[in-house]
């Protein structure tokens, strides 16, 4: 029998009785329409990382003070890591492009005429553009005579700029940091997110000197940011600063780490642990459903055979071949599963649409068109799966038999 | 052209016991004869008409059909066999439900692979029992002599050359029963070879040829003149 035929015979029946066929599908439906939405978290979390270690910098690795598993930068009672440190690093370790030291403050108020805020307070030095990788997009960074001369200027983030300034031009302006006045030399270009979730464009930038000898008074550094020559030697210079720092910190082995390094490796598997859980999650849903939706499509099949054995026995009688007898039920089976899938990746395109949109932009989905493929690929195969014993079963009924029913 | 030569059936049934339906039967048939084939229920005639339209094979024993030994044939084959050269007329007309008269009359020519205007074979078919304007009802708006023409049409679609009819009237009242042996008496005259299994002495008469079965054998064959 043509195939034309048999796929018109097999939609046919499953008209016959919509609700079985309807019962048939839903299993499959719910197994592509979560391998779909499986698939679109993926990719817009995988974007979503690639976005968050192209805003870390690829190239980039960042010890902080203090051990332990936190994100982010240390609080300012912890005093393990000093500029002899970062020197001993650029020293011992190669392919170190620029490094910037910096003493860092979270949550410092920052006034301009009436209006204050909370911002972080970034001590670094003049390699902070060259280390961060990052322009300013007014005015400039300050100099190494501010450097020595311990100079009360500031760079502010954007943040900053738009919750004290609103429209007004923040350049060469007084601002109060810590009930001390720095004159904005310079805006910081817009950042976005830190891989901790920090909003980079809250800072301010000034001088290191004029941080650790007119501001907080300490000497202790929070953190290093270095820029790699290139960005496949970042592992290695990872490793190879954890080493540095411990020898320097007199760690015994078997004792933690008192910093913390992280470069674009680390980032990016931390980003992916958080969607990978997920995913093993709305795995193993699609894998049930479809096993589960497998086996119901076997038994209804197994069920319309037994229905339909007089049906059969006729077929047989006029001429079907057993070839043809088994074709029509896995045709019958395989159109079922994969219209079920169709279902189920539109269902879950729709979903994978909404999802950013109801998580208030918490998961990223990005619908594509790999899904039509794996839909078709694992519903034709659960159709043929399930549709097999049951086709064999009425392939093999003797038509004499049949006949009588 | 039907030729079969001491054939015997043997069935295994639960239990193990052994039944022999049929214990050597030979017959031969013409192209154009009209036969009944006679026997009380339970005497191998079911089963003689199975073989001879192969959906069964016989256990021992040879057949011949149209020069071509069946019994050696793969299942395929017979398939192929049951579609050209066999039509089936069933007791309890076995049309498919929720289908239309002429999709049912369709159905022997979507198992053969010919390019052909199926849906004019199909309206020819019912046409030439008389159903040219029950051709798009269902089966189940068809009475039962009606449903049984559609059976016949079906049957005759494929222009076969021999019709097996199995108790065709068995199912119907006097009426229809009339009807359909009409169009069976209509189709001989035409050339057709029928060969009728039934228990009705009456429906029997109608024939050219009847053959008496008993105990899985053939026990009077006996030529009327027409």
């Amino acid at each position: 029998m043509k195939p034309a035929k048999t796929i018109k015979l097999a939609l046919r029946a499953m008209g016959m009785n919509k609700m079985r066929t309807f019962l048939m599908m839903l299993g499959i439906i719910i197994g592509i329409t979560t391998l779909t939405v499986i698939v679109s978290v993926g990719k817009g979390a995988s974007a979503k990382v690639m976005k968050t270690v192209k805003n870390f910098g690829t190239n980039s690795v960042m010890v902080f003070a203090g051990g332990g598993k936190v994100l982010g930068p240390p609080d300012e009672k912890t005093n393990t890591l000093t500029l002899e440190d970062a020197q001993a690093i650029m020293q011992e370790v190669h392919g170190i492009r620029s490094m910037d030291t910096a003493l860092l403050r979270l949550g410092r108020t920052v006034k301009y005429e009436d209006n204050n805020t909370n911002t972080v307070i970034y001590g670094g030095t003049t390699n902070y553009g060259d280390a961060w990788e990052w322009s300013t997009e007014s005015g400039d960074y300050f100099t190494e005579e501010d450097m020595a001369g311990m100079a009360r200027v500031a760079v502010v983030g954007k943040t900053v700029v738009s919750e004290l300034y609103g429209n007004t031009d923040p350049i060469g302006t007084n601002i109060k940091i810590e009930n001390v006045n720095f004159r904005v030399v310079g805006v910081l270009a817009p950042r976005g997110t830190s891989p901790m979730g920090m909003d980079m464009d809250s800072r301010i930038v000034i001088p290191y000197t004029t941080a650790s000898h007119r501001v907080f008074n300490t000497t202790y550094i929070s953190l290093i940011r270095m820029a790699a020559a290139d960005p496949n030697q970042v592992e290695r210079i990872e490793r190879e600063v954890a080493t540095v720092l411990r020898e320097r910190h007199h760690i015994q082995s078997g004792f933690p780490d008192d910093f913390r390094v992280r470069g674009a490796s680390s980032v990016s598997k931390m980003a992916k642990g958080m969607a990978g859980t997920l995913n093993l999650f709305l795995g193993l849903v699609s894998l049930i459903s479809l096993v589960v939706g497998g086996i119901v499509v076997m038994n209804i099949m197994l069920i319309s055979v037994g229905e339909r054995v007089k049906e059969i026995g006729l077929r047989r009688a006029v001429g079907a071949k057993k070839t043809d007898v088994r074709n029509q039920f896995l045709i019958e089976s395989s159109l079922i599963t994969v219209i079920g899938g169709l279902i189920g990746v539109l269902t879950g395109i729709d979903l994978a649409v909404l999802l950013p949109i109801l998580s208030n932009g918490k998961m990223a989905a990005i619908p594509s068109w790999e899904p039509f493929v794996l839909g078709f690929v694992f519903s034709a195969l659960v159709g043929v799966i399930a549709g097999l014993h049951p086709a064999k079963k009425a392939a093999e009924l003797d038509p004499v038999d049949a006949l009588k029913g | 052209m039907i030729e079969i030569k001491d054939i015997a059936k043997t069935y295994r049934k639960n239990g193990g016991r052994e039944v022999k339906v049929l214990q050597g039967v030979s017959l031969k048939i013409e192209k154009g004869e009209y036969v009944a084939i006679m026997a009380p229920s339970g005497m191998g005639k079911s089963t003689l008409m199975n073989v001879i339209g192969c959906l069964d094979r016989p256990t021992t024993g040879e057949y011949r059909l149209d020069g071509v030994e069946v019994e050696k044939m793969d299942d395929d084959s017979l398939s192929e066999v049951r579609n050209k050269k066999i039509g089936f007329v069933f007791q309890s007309f076995h049309l498919l439900p929720r289908t239309t008269a002429l999709e049912n009359v369709q159905l022997p020519l979507i198992y053969s692979f010919a390019e052909r205007d199926m849906a004019a074979l199909a309206t020819a078919a019912l046409e030439e029992v008389g159903l040219g304007d029950r051709m798009n009802h269902l089966s189940s708006e068809l009475s039962g002599g009606q449903q049984q023409r559609v059976a016949i049409a079906r049957a005759l679609v494929n222009d076969p050359s021999i019709l097996l009819a199995d108790e065709p009237t068995g199912n119907l009242d006097t009426a229809a029963s009339a009807e359909v042996m009409e169009i069976f008496n209509k189709l001989h005259k035409a050339g057709r070879t029928i060969i009728m299994v039934t228990h009705s002495e009456e429906i029997a008469q109608q024939a050219g040829r009847i053959v008496r079965m008993r105990d899985g054998k053939i026990v009077s064959d006996e030529r009327r003149a027409q």
